[in-house]
């Protein structure tokens, strides 16, 4: 018979809700069960209430990570519909930023890897690594997060061109420290034995499962929005999808270390061939008709659909993140591993649960059942309450 | 020049799909109940397509399923449509042939009330718990 053990629904490691069920026999994991719906915030009805403008920002706030991914990906649907595309300069800047979001991205999960696993060094390395990118994010777009810098039709705000060679000098020197941390990671006895051969998916579960971005290359599908479906400047500059055969937790890390170097590259050839130019196409209007945009978010691609009916808001407004479809990985990956490297498993397609749930609590009647005030009060209680008891 | 595999299904399907190329990279195929999982199966299984994801609405003519297909080899989007008579939908599960469909029909049979038969596990995904078995949120209803 077997036993069930909880994770969540407060991650001890990731800081978002999840409720994963483990049925382990002793150690053996023998099936997950995942339980999704925690941070759900209703954004695909509030998106139909918002115009085409306000929606940009709204996806923005889809993910504190990926504000770059869905925002653009929202304004490539609207180029859709009215069908004209952004600027020269617009498609780099465009680029610059995204890849430069990859990066931290990445970072952020090898970091949190090296927490999962123990192994602190990493996890301070890679944060550390980390906050420059941010500052480069901040000098071009004027934010570390939410950078308000898409739009449909191009970008919102150009950019002085004398920012430039700090960018390169950033973008160098976290270079020659990635380097240094693939060399600490790959040559790793310890995580060699952490990460090889543990939570297998093969190229076949892959694709039934349709996983994306770095958990399916890591499995060796060949997949790159970037590379496939043609957007933005990659077209134009050289660089490399990383694919990786083996399938195992230690394949995906190296398809995400490897990715960063390709960023480096994306980045400094769009910064050397930039244009010069308008920084966005006007749109005066969205007619009626309907429009996709999906684009390679550093966990896997992003989609949007957007259904305008002729008004300045969308009728419809479909957004997925790549998480989404990810999470039904952890099935076949966790089967026949032990509970401790169940957690790890779960972290290794970087999930991130805000990005896949998008609602309030509410009632039948679509009121609040509790407002922000009510949850302060709440949590002023519980403070008070522990205080009294220790 | 219409890409291949608008062709293929052109070949294939005949009158029974009816197809609105938008551009080059995007195209809209709509097609009657009784085919609906003939067709998605052939865009899985033949022309290799991956469900990016699906978008149900409600909309007056009923409720309305449209699944994305991605065909990475070809860069383009294949978007397969359609329409559920209210207020029981009812159609077959993508999910047994296509493990991919499985949290995506579970988001619209708890947004939108569509009932998938032959789905291994037809549970609500994303709303809370407590909410009424019979409310769903996206439903245009009175």
């Amino acid at each position: 018979m077997s036993t069930i053990i909880p994770i969540g629904p407060f991650h001890p490691v990731l800081e978002e809700p999840e409720y994963i069920q483990l049925y382990v026999d002793g150690e053996t994991v023998e099936k997950a069960e995942i339980d999704l719906g925690r941070i759900h915030r209703g954004m695909e009805l509030l998106a139909q209430e918002k115009t085409f403008d306000q929606d940009v920002f709204l996806v923005e706030r889809i993910c504190g990570i990926c504000s770059a991914s869905h925002s653009w990906a929202a304004s490539l649907a609207m180029e859709d519909i009215v069908g004209v595309g952004p600027t020269d300069r617009a498609r780099y800047l465009r680029t610059i930023v995204h890849e430069l979001e990859r990066l931290h991205s990445h970072m952020l999960w090898v970091g949190l890897a090296g927490h999962i696993l123990g192994y602190w060094t990493v996890f301070m390395w890679g944060w550390k690594y980390r906050e420059p990118v941010l500052d480069a994010l901040e000098m071009i777009t004027g934010n570390r997060q939410n950078y308000a810098w898409y739009k449909a039709g191009g970008v919102r705000r150009d950019v002085a061109d004398d920012i430039w060679p700090e960018v390169v000098k950033i973008i160098d020197e976290f270079d020659k420290n990635n380097d240094i941390l693939i060399g600490a990671f790959l040559d790793d006895p310890v995580i060699h034995g952490r990460l090889k051969g543990v939570g297998v998916l093969t190229k076949e579960e892959a694709i039934h499962y349709g996983c994306l971005g770095p958990t399916a290359r890591g499995s060796g599908v060949d997949i790159d929005v970037r590379r496939d479906h043609d957007y933005g400047a990659y077209s134009e500059v050289d660089w490399n999808v990383i694919t990786q055969p083996e399938g195992d937790c230690m394949a995906v890390s190296v398809v995400r270390l490897l990715e960063m170097k390709e960023a480096c590259k994306i980045i400094k050839q769009c910064i050397a061939k930039l244009p010069g130019g308008p920084i966005a196409t006007e749109i005066r209007e969205f007619p009626r008709g309907e429009g996709i945009g999906h684009i390679e978010a550093p966990r896997g691609e992003s989609f949007h659909f957007i259904r305008s009916n002729g008004t300045n808001m969308p009728e419809r407004h479909k957004m997925r993140a790549p998480t989404f479809l990810n999470i039904p990985s952890f099935r076949p990956r966790v089967k026949g591993e032990t509970i401790s490297d169940a957690v790890l498993i779960f972290a290794i397609i970087d999930p991130c649960y805000s990005c896949t749930e998008r609602m309030a609590v509410l009632d039948p009647t679509g009121q609040s059942l509790m407002t922000g005030k009510d949850l302060i009060k709440l949590s002023h209680e519980k403070t008070e309450k522990l205080k009294r008891e220790y | 020049m219409s890409k291949q595999v608008i062709e293929n299904l052109r070949t294939k399907f005949g009158d029974r799909v009816d197809i609105y190329e938008h551009n080059d990279r995007r195209a809209y195929v709509t097609v009657s109940n009784e085919d609906w999982m003939e067709v998605l199966r052939y865009m899985y299984e033949v022309e290799g397509g991956r469900l990016t994801t699906a978008t149900g609405s409600d909309r007056s003519t009923g409720v309305e399923l449209l699944y994305h297909f991605a065909i990475d080899a070809d860069s383009i989007v294949v978007n397969i449509r359609t329409t559920l008579k209210k207020p029981f939908p009812k159609i077959e599960s993508l999910t047994p042939h296509y493990y991919a469909a499985d949290f995506i029909e579970r988001e619209i049979f708890d947004f939108l009330g569509v009932e998938f038969e032959g789905h291994p596990d037809p549970r609500k995904i994303l709303s809370s718990h407590d909410r009424p078995a019979d409310f769903h949120p996206m439903r245009r209803d009175e």
